[in-house]
């Protein structure tokens, strides 16, 4: 066992494994710790299907999207369909899993394909709650930059298309370990993630973090980890109505294997006339080789009647490959008739973005169950 | 500027004593307007649960006490007034907000406190359960628990009682 290569891959089939034989002991067996006086919840959209004498909750969510942009031929994509398995053990821990059938199927106006539908572990982590404000987590979980990859899924956001912010500097996933939670300070709450990734060992599944994730994108570049460490700062205020975040991660990619610093801000605000969103980033490389990537998104919610919302987003983003800057512009529309449904429609245009995210009309049906 | 009358002095001393006698009235429906937050009895190492750490707890940011104890929130119905008034005064939320608070914690793997369905099931539960808190009007507390909280609401966020208080509860 001292070729650290080997080492590596032994630490990482142990993690996979480990985790499995938990998911697979405890559904059907470990768990009468619930009481039966519990009442069974009426199922309702967007919590999940509860199982109290598993302590299991079963859900997910899934979304179709529409697609007319530029010189790319108009697809209707059944995009994601992902299943959430959560199950408490005991009262100190949990295990969350989020398995992932994307793109199952595109149709274009020339044929319906299946063969880019992929199935991938987007996350699986085991949570242990040590004490009040600090619990610990192992495994695959979501990159604490910034608030938009944190809740990310289509009937949670209020647009089809992903700010390039969110995604272009730094993989949306980690492996590795992670303490979060919430503190008090000066009587408002402070939530905090710290973690450190070492995808070189730990990544059980062989799907790529694409830095431009939007149909359309010609940028096939890739932002997986090889190793990461970093945290998150997000301090609420007024009643949760405004959150102010701060963000740091040091890490190496893959490809190019450069060592990165990347900094992030954002921001939340929120009345019950408008809601405004926004999320700054700024990554340096150490490489004299490639320009620093930085940019920035503004996102503006207003509500209408009838569960109507109009959004409208600006976003200028600096690129490293290739080097350049783009804008971009979109405006939309969200119909949500009840928690956990949303239709939306937007237009987006720009300047410099046919390679990223090009212009035209989006829209989505997504629904969290 | 002219001194006033004994005429007006009289109308004005009518006026604060109308206006002291409906907060009286207010005052006495006391009942309606408070909020007893509870857990069992047995817990006698309970730390003490400031207004942040409630709405931590219900909220689901924190799991555990400082000594490693879990902490289990139960939950009134949706359609519940006493809820709707526990959430507007100890959390700060409406119901359409918190909908969408839990929406994005179940993607985070997070779920919202289990339910119970009624004040007497919220007392029976906490009673047995170490751990467990709950919210009920002052007079379905019985021996069997402790109150840490007693929540007294704004005028504008009180509500009718759904139902006539157990006669047990005036052991």
């Amino acid at each position: 066992m001292s070729n650290p290569r080997r080492r590596y891959r032994h630490h990482a089939d142990l993690l996979v494994w480990g985790l499995a034989v938990i998911l697979a002991c405890i559904l059907p067996t470990c768990a009468a710790s619930a009481d039966a006086s519990w009442l069974a919840q009426p199922y309702r959209l967007g919590q999940g299907l509860y199982f109290p004498q598993q302590s299991l909750r079963v859900g997910g969510y899934a979304d179709i999207h529409f697609y007319s942009l530029g010189q790319h031929p108009t697809a209707l994509s059944v995009e994601d369909l992902s299943l959430f398995l959560s199950k408490d053990i005991g009262t100190h821990w949990k295990l969350f899993s989020e398995t992932e059938l994307g793109d199952a199927l595109v149709i274009d106006s020339q044929h319906a394909t299946t063969k880019d539908a992929n199935i991938d572990v987007e996350r699986l982590y085991a949570d242990y709650h040590t004490s009040s404000g600090i619990t610990l987590r192992f495994g695959k979980f979501l990159t604490p930059v910034g608030q938009w990859n944190l809740v990310h899924a289509d009937p949670l956001v209020w647009t089809v298309s992903r700010p390039l912010t969110t995604t272009g500097s730094f993989s949306r996933h980690a492996s590795g370990a992670m303490l979060y939670g919430t503190v008090s300070l000066k009587q408002n709450d402070l939530d905090y993630w710290l973690f450190a990734d070492d995808s070189k060992a730990f990544a059980f599944t062989r799907s790529h973090n694409l830095a431009f994730t939007d149909y359309g994108a010609s940028s096939t570049l890739r932002n997986d980890f090889q190793h990461a460490v970093g945290g998150q700062f997000l301090y609420h205020m007024l009643d949760d109505r405004l959150s102010l975040g701060a963000s740091y991660v040091r890490y190496a990619l893959k490809n190019p294997q450069q060592q990165y610093r990347l900094t992030g801000i954002d921001f939340g605000w929120s009345s019950r006339r408008v809601e405004f969103s926004g999320e700054g980033i700024w990554r340096t490389s150490d490489s004299p080789l490639i320009p620093d990537e930085y940019g920035g998104y503004v996102q503006a919610v207003i509500p209408l009647p009838r569960h109507l919302y109009a959004v409208g987003r600006y976003e200028r983003y600096r690129n490293s490959l290739p080097n350049q800057w783009v804008t971009l512009r979109t405006f939309g529309i969200d119909y949500r008739p009840e928690s956990g449904i949303s239709f939306k429609l937007e237009y987006r245009d720009g300047n410099n973005n046919a390679a990223l995210a090009p212009n035209g009309v989006l829209a989505s049906i997504g629904v969290l169950f | 500027m002219p001194p006033l009358s004994t005429r007006w002095l009289a109308v004005l001393g009518v006026l604060v004593v109308a206006g002291t006698c409906a907060r009286c009235a207010m005052a006495a429906q006391a009942g309606e307007s408070k909020i007893a937050v509870i857990v069992s009895s047995r817990d006698h190492d309970v730390p003490a649960i400031d207004p942040g750490m409630l709405r931590n707890i219900y909220l689901k940011k924190v799991f555990v006490d400082p000594q490693g104890h879990a902490y289990i929130p139960v939950n009134l119905p949706p359609d519940s007034k006493l809820r709707q008034a526990f959430f507007r005064t100890a959390i700060g939320m409406s119901e359409l907000r918190l909908q969408n608070y839990w929406n994005q914690q179940y993607f985070q793997g997070v779920s919202p406190p289990f339910v119970l369905g009624s004040e007497a099931a919220v007392v029976e539960f906490v009673a047995k359960t170490p751990g467990a808190i709950g919210y009920v009007e002052p007079c379905f507390v019985t021996a069997d628990v402790s109150t840490v909280q007693l929540l007294t609401l704004p005028a504008a966020a009180s509500f009718q009682s759904a139902g006539a208080c157990p006669a047990r509860a005036t052991h």
